[in-house]
């Protein structure tokens, strides 16, 4: 006999082109666009998961790890993803072996270091000077922050650390940057 | 919702389009076998397959959460696969040979386990694989190398990378040889040559790499094998008596219990979800889980311990960005299980000269994680250019403590999703230290610069259903068949007794190949 699987499950090809299309939609003044992170940063699309505040402290401990990650729109790239299921997530964190939800690790990691930042300096982490951000952030990986409350430091950190590396070294703009050949067979359907 | 069952029942259904899946599905179907292959993932084609770190993420384990944990957790996420290909989908296509004394460690040196097969017994499958999918390397070169067949093609095209990593081998009267890679260093039926843009990691798409999608895969669509994604499978089902299998049970993309029913079935569902399945099959008659009457289902499973070493060549640009992602040169001086001496006790196989993207877990920015801010920026500039890196590959032994279990957390349907425990044994750390110390010491003799080791990290998945003779210490016998199911085979890494320090899916095409024409012929 024969069974007929075509149609049972939606293509490959249907799936990834709808990930690619909404992943860079963004809401702006009311209106979606296909915007990069970058750009979305820069025009405040809104938010679909992290909250201001949390994508503020994201978007200032990214700077601190990776320099360029803010205006590479860190927050808007993590958030964006994490409105996706994880099978479609192009986060890091899916492969560090985080139990998901993973909305929830970023969430209470950012928590944690605004809780750390104000039991150093009495401010939450992106209003603190570089100053004091440094040495919080170099007790992270060791997992040397005293009181620290959220998921395992070293590993957010890693996932963080990550994210913004992705957005200000692994892309085709960054290699030029660098110059590097990046030497694509199949070039990514969007840069950002 | 209420079960519905496929008409018919097919001759075999297959769980899992990985390496041994389609293998399998290629081999039954050529020989005139209906054959069904259910794969919880998507339906990869070549042209998916983006040049981009970021992207290539799609290709890893997209379903239920696996938990790992333990002492020296298993890095699940990075090593398994999703959909059509698998894991081998994004493998990078180093395949060496196991050695004979992999076969026979119990025997030679009273721990670990013993194969139920020799070196011998598999040689002949490794040369008609090697031949089928086309391998690069020199075997003379690979003075380590047991006896086989020359490979089809000569080696791959070095770069300046592997050229300066061998100078600290030579100087240390250490010799080294091109990596014996499942990849084309020239065009080999009908498929292209490699162009070492390096991004084998994101999955090759011009079919230079033997991954599934232009091997096995297309010869078992062409001998009328069929394919269906988004099926997650949750358990394989009783037949008439518990020496029987009907068939399996899964969930479809919309969420529907289906079954398939079969005469035969393969489970090739990954290391991981290979026991996760038999485990979840726990049924009258099958009290603690499918194929366990040993208790076995989940033990001994292995992982390799990586000792990454890095060092600058300010003088020469490295080309580090160039190549493949797996090696391009090797060295497996210390392959004897004591060569490595002070209390280690394992094989080491050096892989040297992967190419780096600046992103990703195995990219240069995380050659130094400990590094952020200016500091990143200042090293990003220097190793983008002048970083070379070479990974040593320590064997895990087999301990019963390792295991897959599973987890609490729920998984698709009615299952439970794996959970990993694992922890090197003593004699295992001091492997990964020795080539620790052993890496540092020969990037000095090469002259690299400001040289350095990174943490320990682990690779590939063997183990946990595995084959022996004695049905009380062992799940199947050598060809994957279940001792407790005589029609219910496993396939793939799962089945290794022994861990040996090299990437195993060579062997687990070998073993794939021997077992499904054993199928046939039985």
């Amino acid at each position: 006999m024969d069974l007929s699987l075509e149609g049972l499950v939606p293509s490959r090809r249907t799936l990834l082109k709808s990930a690619a299309l909404s992943l860079f939609a963004f809401q702006v003044a009311g209106c979606r666009e296909m915007l990069t992170p970058g750009e979305a940063q820069r025009r405040g699309a809104a938010l679909q998961v992290l909250t201001s505040e949390e994508a503020s402290s994201l978007e200032a401990f990214g700077e601190v790890l990776v320099p360029g990650a803010r205006e590479a729109g860190v927050a808007h790239y993590v958030d964006a993803n994490l409105s996706r299921s994880i099978g479609d997530s192009l986060l890091t964190v899916r492969y560090l072996d985080v139990l998901p939800p993973h909305d929830v690790f970023y969430k209470d990691g950012l928590r944690a270091l605004d809780a750390a930042a104000s039991e150093l300096a009495g401010r939450p982490f992106a209003a603190l000077t570089a100053a004091e951000a440094r040495p919080l952030v170099a007790a992270l990986l060791p997992a040397k922050v005293a009181g620290w409350t959220g998921p395992p430091s070293p590993l957010f950190y890693l996932a963080v650390r990550s994210d913004a590396a992705d957005l200000v070294y692994g892309t085709r703009a960054a290699f030029e940057r660098m110059n590097i050949p990046y030497m694509a067979h199949i070039e990514p359907p969007t840069d950002w | 919702m209420k079960a519905q069952t496929h008409p018919g029942r097919t001759d075999a259904v297959i769980v899992g389009a990985g390496a041994a899946g389609n293998l399998f599905a290629a081999v039954l179907a050529e020989a005139g076998k209906s054959v069904l292959v259910l794969d919880s993932g998507p339906a990869w084609k070549t042209d998916d397959l983006y040049s981009s770190l970021i992207w290539s993420r799609r290709l890893r384990w997209g379903g239920a959460a696996v938990e790992s944990t333990g002492t020296h957790a298993f890095g699940a996420g990075f090593n398994t696969g999703w959909g059509i290909g698998g894991a081998a989908l994004h493998h990078y296509g180093t395949w060496p040979r196991l050695m004979p004394a992999d076969f026979t460690m119990k025997s030679d040196h009273g721990r670990g386990l013993d194969w139920p097969i020799g070196y011998d017994d598999l040689r002949p499958f490794y040369d008609r694989i090697q031949e089928d999918v086309g391998m690069s390397g020199d075997a003379e070169a690979e003075v380590w190398r047991p006896a086989g067949a020359p490979y089809p093609l000569p080696p791959l095209q070095q770069f300046a990378q592997a050229r300066l990593l061998s100078r600290g081998f030579e100087a240390m009267g250490m010799k080294t040889a091109p990596s014996p890679m499942a990849i084309l260093s020239q065009d080999y039926k009908g498929r292209q040559a490699c162009v070492y843009d390096g991004w084998c990691d994101a999955g090759c798409p011009t079919g230079a790499l033997a991954n599934p999608l232009v091997t096995y895969h297309p010869r078992a669509v062409k001998a009328g094998a069929r394919f269906l994604t988004g099926a997650h499978v949750t358990r394989i089902l009783r037949g008439r008596n518990a020496r029987e299998t009907a068939g399996v049970e899964y969930f479809n993309s919309n969420g529907e219990t289906r079954t398939a029913l079969a005469r035969t079935v393969i489970l090739a569902a990954s290391t991981l979800f290979n026991p996760a399945i038999l485990l979840n099959s726990a049924i009258d008659g099958w009290a603690d889980g499918a194929g366990n009457s040993s208790g076995l289902v989940g033990r001994y499973f292995m992982t390799h311990s990586i000792a990454a070493a890095y060092g600058f060549f300010d003088n020469e640009v490295t080309e580090n960005y160039m190549g493949v992602s797996g090696a391009q040169a090797t060295n497996m001086d210390h392959y004897g299980k004591t060569s490595l001496g002070g209390g280690a006790f394992g094989s080491l196989q050096w892989q040297l000269a992967p190419a780096m993207k600046p992103n990703d877990l195995l990219g240069v920015a995380m050659a130094r994680a400990d590094l952020f801010g200016s500091e990143l920026t200042a090293f990003m500039d220097r190793a983008v250019r002048h970083l070379a890196v070479m990974f040593g590959f320590g064997e895990g032994l087999p301990v019963l403590e390792n295991r897959i279990t599973l987890s609490k957390r729920k998984g698709t349907g009615s299952a439970r999703s794996p959970k990993v425990v694992h922890a090197f044994p003593m004699e295992s750390v001091r492997v990964w230290a020795k080539a620790s110390e052993l890496g540092l010491k020969v990037l000095k003799a090469g002259s690299a610069s400001d040289p350095w080791t990174g943490p320990m990290a682990t690779a590939h998945m063997m183990g946990g259903t595995i084959m022996g003779a004695d049905p009380r210490a062992s799940v199947t016998d050598s060809f994957g068949r279940c001792h407790d199911i005589p029609n219910l085979f496993i396939a793939g890494p799962g089945l290794f007794p022994t861990a040996g320090a090299m990437n195993p899916n060579f062997t687990n095409h070998a073993l794939a190949l021997r077992s499904a024409e054993h199928l046939l012929a039985s």
